[in-house]
C-alpha cells in the first residue's frame, strides 16, 4: 500500500535543518568522524525541558516537531522510532556513575532517558499525544522495521497519519570503541573524497530524520513509499539478487522501472565491492547516487536516504552539490534505496513521486 | 553556613543543569519548587542523590524530604545538623 510523506525533517552533518535550499553546498569534514549540524534548539523547544535532554534527544525532538508543524498535525495518530543505539550518552553517563560511585545510587535522570523509547516518549509528552507510540530496536534494520510497522498501520483503517523517525549518535566513547573494532579509517580522509580511497574502514555518521505519512494523498506531498523490505545475512550475492527481484515483483516493477539508485556505499573497500557487484549486473542500466558521503554511516543511515529520496522526487533532480552528472530524462517516478549495514541487514526502499 | 549554602547552590546547578541560571541567582530562602526555582519530582531524586554522593546524608522519610528540599538554605540546616561540616 502506498504512504504519502507530507513532511520530512532531518538533522545530519549537512546544512539540512530549516535550510529551504535542498543540499545547495555541502559541508566537508577531514576526519573519520562526521557530527550534526545542530540548531538553536531554543526556537523550538521550551529552555526548561532541554537542560534534561541529552543531544539525541535535543536533535529528535526538534526534528519531530518540526516535521509535525510543516505537515501541519497536531498530534499524529501514532508515533514510530527506530534507533540502533537510542540514547547513548546518557547510557554512558549512568554507566560510568554506577562505577565511579560502586554501585551507590546514581543520577536517576540519565538513566531514565537512557532507553531506547525515550525519544518517542519525549516527543509524545511534548504534544500531549496518548496514541500508539513503538520503537524498533534492530541495529541495521531499526528505521526500516520502524517504516513498515508505520505502513502496517496505515494500512489499517484507524490510522490516517504516522510520525515515523529514524536516529543515531556518536558519543566519544562509542567512536573509541567502534574504532577499536576496526569499523573506520585510520587515516583522516576527506567524505567529500569517501569513494575514492579504496581502503579498510569507512566514516562514523550519525543522523535524525523524519517523516508525517499519511495514507491518502494530498497537494502537498513530497513523495510516496511504495514498500519497504529487509533481509537478514543472505549467503552470497546471487541470495541478494533473489532477495531484491522478489521486491521488485512483490512491488509490480522491473529493474527498466527505476529512475534512480540510492545506494549505500560507505567507502570501506570490502563493504563496497557488493554494490560494485550489483550495480555491474541487476543495477547495470540504472543511475545511482551515493549519500553516505554526506551522513556517515550509522545502522539508521537509510532514514537519511529516504529523505534524500523524497527531496530527489520533490524536486526532480539530484543536488548539483552531488557531482553525479545525473541528469533525469523524465520524470522522477521512480527511486529505490538499497543499503546494507556490514552485509548482515540489507535493505530496499521503493519511492515513488506521486 | 554561608560557604555551604554558596557551595550548595552550585552543585545544585550542575546537578540539574540549570544553565540558565547562575548559581549566586538562586535565593537562599527561594522554595526550590512551585513557583520558586520550578523544580519538579524527578529534580527531587537528583537532589537526594546529591546528598548521599557529596555529603554521605540519607533522606529515608518523606516527611523530612519536604522540610530538608524547601530551600538552599534549609537542604544547608539538615547537612549542618546531621554534622557534616562542608565537603
Amino acid at each position: 500500500m502506498k504512504t504519502y510523506i507530507r513532511s520530512t525533517v532531518t538533522i545530519s552533518p549537512q546544512k539540512t535543518f530549516n535550510n529551504p535550499v535542498f543540499l545547495n553546498e555541502l559541508t566537508e569534514y577531514t576526519s573519520n568522524r562526521l557530527t550534526c549540524i545542530e540548531p538553536d534548539y531554543s526556537e523550538a523547544i521550551d529552555p526548561k525541558l532541554i537542560r534534561r535532554m541529552s543531544r539525541i534527544i535535543k536533535m529528535s525532538v526538534a526534528s519531530a516537531l518540526a516535521c509535525l508543524k510543516d505537515a501541519e498535525i497536531a498530534s499524529p495518530d501514532a508515533i514510530v522510532t527506530g534507533t540502533a543505539y537510542g540514547c547513548l550518552e546518557d547510557t554512558g553517563i549512568f554507566l560510568t556513575n554506577m562505577v565511579q560511585e560502586n554501585e551507590e545510587p546514581v543520577t536517576p535522570v540519565a538513566f531514565v532517558q537512557s532507553t531506547h523509547n525515550t525519544i518517542g516518549a519525549q516527543v509524545a509528552l511534548l504534544i500531549k499525544c496518548n496514541r500508539y507510540n513503538n520503537t524498533f530496536v534492530s541495529s541495521g534494520a531499526s528505521f526500516e522495521n520502524a517504516l513498515l510497522d508505520a505502513m502496517m498501520l496505515l494500512a489499517e483503517n484507524n490510522t490516517t497519519n504516522v510520525l515515523v523517525g529514524g536516529m543515531d549518535e556518536i558519543t566519544d566513547m562509542s567512536h573509541i570503541v567502534l574504532s577499536r573494532m576496526g569499523l573506520y579509517k585510520r587515516q583522516p580522509v576527506s567524505n567529500l573524497n569517501l569513494f575514492n580511497t579504496n581502503s579498510k574502514g569507512t566514516i562514523n555518521g550519525e543522523g535524525v530524520a523524519f517523516f508525517l505519512l499519511e495514507n491518502t494523498p494530498s497537494e502537498n506531498d513530497l513523495a510516496c513509499i511504495d514498500g519497504a523490505a529487509t533481509f537478514y545475512k543472505p549467503e552470497d550475492i546471487e541470495g541478494i539478487k533473489q532477495h531484491i527481484s522478489a521486491f521488485l515483483i512483490t512491488q509490480h516493477i522491473n529493474y527498466n522501472d527505476i529512475n534512480l539508485l540510492i545506494i549505500g556505499n560507505n567507502g570501506d573497500a570490502k563493504n563496497d565491492e557488493i554494490y560494485e557487484r550489483l550495480r555491474q549486473s541487476v543495477f547495470n542500466e540504472i543511475p545511482s547516487i551515493n549519500y553516505k558521503h554526506l551522513c556517515g554511516e550509522y545502522p539508521t543511515s537509510t532514514a537519511f536516504a529516504t529523505w534524500l529520496g523524497a527531496n530527489v522526487i520533490k524536486n526532480n533532480n539530484t543536488p548539483a552539490s552531488l557531482n553525479n552528472n545525473y541528469s533525469p530524462k523524465t520524470q522522477i517516478n521512480k527511486v529505490l534505496i538499497y543499503n546494507h549495514y556490514q552485509n548482515i541487514y540489507h535493505s530496499l526502499i521503493l519511492m515513488s513521486s506521486c | 553556613m554561608d560557604k555551604l549554602i554558596v557551595d550548595l547552590k552550585e552543585q545544585i546547578a550542575v546537578q540539574l543543569k540549570l544553565k540558565n541560571i547562575k548559581p549566586e541567582d538562586i535565593g537562599d530562602d527561594e522554595p526550590l519548587f512551585g513557583a520558586g526555582l520550578g523544580l519538579d519530582s524527578l529534580d527531587v531524586l537528583e537532589l537526594i542523590v546529591l546528598l548521599k554522593q557529596k555529603y554521605k546524608l540519607r533522606v529515608t522519610n518523606p516527611e523530612d524530604g519536604l522540610k530538608v528540599f524547601k530551600s538552599v538554605r534549609t537542604m544547608a540546616e539538615f547537612i549542618t545538623a546531621n554534622g557534616v561540616q562542608n565537603t
